[in-house]
């Protein structure tokens, strides 16, 4: 299992090193904008543009303006300075990350308490109105985008803007350490849109999974030895239909620990995401950098752990 | 140019702004459309709410260059001269009274007033020393201010190489506490307009000097303030009040004497909440949960409710922007070194077609020269006014007959373009890649093949149009927005020949005819107002007539504020609300 830990560990560290190798290249090789005269203006002379250049390192060839970068984070920690108003991306990233967390540690448990139950009710009782019903709503939930189900949240539900003047308002954001109620009223309407889509996708899957494993001749073997359905369900079905969805739920979370873009730009909840977003719109390349890396980072992370974890959950998988 | 809101609304909506026709009352032929509102008699106290979409560029004075950036800087800096709302006039600020020019334009002498104290931690009184260091420091690359040497160049000793550090510039002089004087090497009819400009801000050398060390200054991070209000800061004198992309807290400066003022600084407190998608924005400024937007424009679909609800419309107002957007003809490359191929185009361009893109009439009025309707007096109509179209057809829809007529004159003699394919570099987003598709389609009707190469719209300007090397055939998503009401400001950089520069090149067009030039060259040593923006007038005439560059639309900026709140408008500013003049009802 050691040996396992390690060599997972240094092939993810190689992953984050190809990723960030990726969005330099990427960033250097497509037409971008030209940070230096973005951040000298439009009335700026070029010795002015080429003096920011220098200044920002810009005029070194990209591969020595990556291994500075690798250099600083591998010695400093240090993910380089903002473009565009010279803030620290790592000191950035750090004060955003409990908004993000907020964010997906709630929806998670939202979605998991929505999609889980509903797909073992719909798995059980296949083709019934019920399963009908639930999976027709599923089907929205998973096609409305975010960006709209948000507006529509706000819309309706929000104070200032809704119908219904219920839910914190955009913008209302707080960190929980400044006042809980204020904190959980503004992540309400978030946590529920960004948890329609997952609720929606984590349904069919358990459904789906499911109503194959409810086939297997163990559960009908469970079933002849007299066993109650309930404890069928759960003890025998639901254990080998989760597995799957662990390894989607450590993955989705991974993926949102590096910004829920879509929700905290709707939300204006100050997160990576938001930051994220930012960046990409103002040519900011250490930020860009920073979170790109910051993401690449939780999905290997949530990856390894999720690993581990299916020892615990499929005996038949052994680390080799 | 600073930078302006639309980049904003390039990416938020799309739409800015609405033409005469269909707006507030109390409408002008070039101030604020809807300002009705007294800006005096206000009631003290409160707070004061508005919403940005995105965030500052620099809370410096000596760096910041954004219009939503200037509606922060102008409350808590003090320049030279500044501007009251609805007014395109520079009235003294921390000049006691306007400069006087002597010495055959080549003196120019600012009398500050006494009594001005920068905010905590320094707490000492302003002396003309301050703004000399002020504008030294906009020379330091650390800095990196963006049109030091467009405005300020003409300064003796000012330094033609850049550096990172803030040099001594000989030409500024302080012969006492109150008086600075500035020694040019040549008369400028545009220097006294440019004293409006931040960088005229006092800054403490004995304080900031450390911070502007290195390759990056961090004095916008511990800036001390002049104005009636100032960023939140401790005692040290470091920022708390802005965090990057979040908000902004202003607070009282206790150091302001309204005596030294004419701001009138009602609230007690004003936050800058950024973040914000325009629509939620806008919904949160109608219900009172915010004061005004920043540097968002309300989408479209909101403005035309707005528009059709009469409480709601008497709380929007619409600025022109001070400038133009256009389609760039690359002059230096064929088939636009011809005259009349560039003619044209002009006559085909279906800029009714190009306005849609934008919202339509919503937006604002098809520009026909490129000094806008806000310049009135001070060269718009010296241009002609909205008399003047050199390229005219029904509707602004285009003119194909007449466009045909011009390439038999360039020697198509089938009226139809014949030659290679031609490029543009154009937005990769609505609405201006859909802006280009009109221009490809209405050259298409003359026999033009364009290909569009489409990229991110401030790599259009950095990598493409502002690199002549790389520089395309057409550059359709250009624009500019003069820094302040003098006409040089709008004209100058886009269309001198002596101005066409290897990178961050903004005279897009590679315009350099001699005649335009050296008019030029004659109105921008002009110190007779009148003279000078008949000379401006005249250049408008004759570079609108050369079809380097096509003029398609001037825009207008709306302003939403909530019933809260009173109404005050920069006019100088493309409509930035002016907090320090708003007051809690």
């Amino acid at each position: 299992m050691g040996a396992y830990i390690v060599r997972r560990t240094l092939w993810a560290i190689l992953l984050l090193l190809v990723v960030s190798f990726l969005t330099f290249v990427i960033f250097n090789v497509f037409p971008s904008a030209d940070p230096a005269a973005l951040r000298a203006g439009r009335n700026a002379t070029p010795a002015l543009v080429h003096q920011i250049r220098i200044n920002l390192g810009l005029n070194k060839p990209f591969y020595t303006q990556f291994w500075i970068y690798l250099k600083g984070l591998v010695e400093h920690f240090n993910l380089g300075y903002s473009y565009y108003n010279s803030e620290s991306v790592k000191s950035e990233i750090f004060s955003r990350m409990p908004a993000t967390i907020s964010v997906t540690v709630g929806g998670f448990i939202v979605w998991m308490l929505i999609g889980l139950p509903v797909g073992i009710v719909s798995a059980i009782r296949p083709r019934s109105i019920l399963d009908r019903v639930m999976m027709g709503t599923s089907l929205v939930a998973i096609s409305a985008p975010v960006y709209f189900l948000g507006l529509v949240s706000l819309f309706l539900f929000a104070k200032g803007t809704g119908q219904l003047q219920w839910f914190g308002a955009a913008g209302s954001y707080v960190p929980i350490t400044q006042n809980v109620g204020v904190w959980f009223n503004s992540l309400i309407l978030p946590w529920f849109t960004l948890a329609a889509a997952f609720a929606a996708f984590y349904a069919r899957m358990t459904r789906g999974n499911l109503i194959e494993t409810m086939h297997e001749d163990y559960i009908r073997t469970a079933r002849a030895k007299g066993l109650r359905e309930s404890v069928v369900i759960t003890k025998h079905g639901l254990r080998a239909a989760l597995t799957p969805i662990v390894t989607m739920a450590g993955m989705d979370i991974g993926l949102l620990l590096g910004g829920a873009i879509l929700t905290e730009i709707v939300f204006n909840i100050p997160g990576i995401g938001r930051y994220a977003y930012d960046a990409i719109v103002n040519s900011d390349l250490p930020a860009i950098q920073g979170t790109v890396l910051f993401g690449a980072f939780f999905i290997v992370f949530a990856n390894l752990v999720v690993d581990i974890l299916y020892a615990f959950l499929d005996p038949r998988v052994t680390y080799g | 140019m600073r930078r302006p809101i639309a980049a904003v609304a390039g990416v938020a909506s799309g739409v800015l702004a609405l033409v005469a026709a269909g707006c507030g009352g109390g409408g002008t032929t070039s101030g604020v459309q809807g300002a009705s509102h007294t800006l005096a008699g206000g009631k003290k106290g409160g707070t004061i709410t508005i919403l940005s979409n995105g965030d500052v560029d620099h809370l410096d004075p000596g760096a910041a260059y954004y219009q939503f950036t200037y509606a922060i800087t102008y409350v808590t800096q003090r320049p030279l001269l500044a501007y009251k709302p609805n007014s395109i006039q520079p009235t003294p600020d921390l000049a006691a009274s306007m400069p006087t020019v002597s010495n055959g334009g080549r003196t120019v002498t600012v009398h500050i007033r006494h009594g001005v104290k920068f905010s905590p931690p320094v707490n000492r009184e302003v002396t003309s020393a301050d703004v000399k260091y002020a504008i030294e420091r906009g020379f330091d690359a650390a800095v990196g201010n963006g049109y030091a040497g467009a405005y300020f160049g003409v300064i003796k000793g000012a330094p033609t190489k850049i550096v990172n550090k803030v040099p001594s510039i000989s030409g500024i002089q302080t012969p006492d506490k109150y008086t600075i004087v500035f020694q040019l090497t040549k008369p400028s009819g545009i220097f006294v307009g440019a004293l409006q400009e931040p960088l005229t801000a006092p800054v403490p050398a004995e304080y900031a000097r450390k911070y502007d060390k290195g390759t990056a200054s961090s004095y916008g991070d511990h800036q001390v303030a002049t104005g009636p209000y100032m960023v939140q800061n401790n005692a040290a004198g470091k920022i708390t009040g802005y965090t990057p992309g979040r908000q902004i807290v202003l607070v009282r400066n206790p150091n302001w004497n309204p005596k030294t003022s004419w701001r009138p600084a009602y609230a007690d407190k004003i936050v800058f909440k950024e973040g914000f998608d325009p629509t939620v924005g806008t919904k949160q400024i109608l219900s009172g949960q915010a004061d005004a937007n920043g540097d968002f424009p309300p989408p479209a679909a909101n403005l035309k409710q707005i528009l059709s609800n009469p409480s709601q419309k008497s709380e929007l107002e619409f600025t022109p922007t001070a400038g133009a957007r256009f389609v760039a003809l690359n002059t230096q490359k064929a088939p636009f070194t011809n005259k009349y191929v560039r003619m044209a185009v002009a006559y085909v361009l279906d800029r009714n077609a190009m306005r849609l893109t934008r919202g339509g009439a919503i937006d604002g009025k098809i520009a026909t020269h490129f000094i806008d309707p806000s310049f009135g007096n001070s060269g718009f109509n010296q241009a002609g006014g909205y008399g003047f179209n050199p390229f005219p057809s029904a509707n602004n829809s285009g003119d194909v007959a007449k466009a045909e007529a011009m390439l038999k004159k360039a020697g198509f003699k089938s009226g139809k373009y014949s030659g290679p394919q031609i490029t543009q570099v154009a937005d990769n987003t609505p609405p201006g890649s859909n802006t280009a598709a009109v221009v490809a389609n209405s050259l298409q009707k003359i026999g033009f093949n364009v290909k569009t190469i489409s990229v991110q719209h401030a790599a259009m300007y950095t990598r493409f149009c502002g690199v002549p090397k790389n520089a395309p055939n057409i550059c359709p998503n250009v624009g500019w927005i003069a820094d302040f009401h003098e006409p040089q400001a709008d004209l100058d950089a886009n269309f001198d020949g002596t101005n066409i520069l290897s990178a961050n090149n903004v005279n897009w067009s590679q315009l350099n005819d001699p005649a335009i030039n050296k008019l030029m060259a004659k109105a921008k040593g002009e110190l007779n107002a009148e003279k000078r923006w008949a000379e401006w007038g005249q250049i408008d005439k004759m570079i609108t007539s050369s079809a380097a560059a096509i003029p398609w639309l001037w825009e207008a900026s709306p302003t939403l504020y909530s019933t809260r709140v009173t109404h005050a408008t920069e006019l100088w500013n493309g409509g930035e609300p002016d907090v320090s003049f708003m007051s809690v009802k």
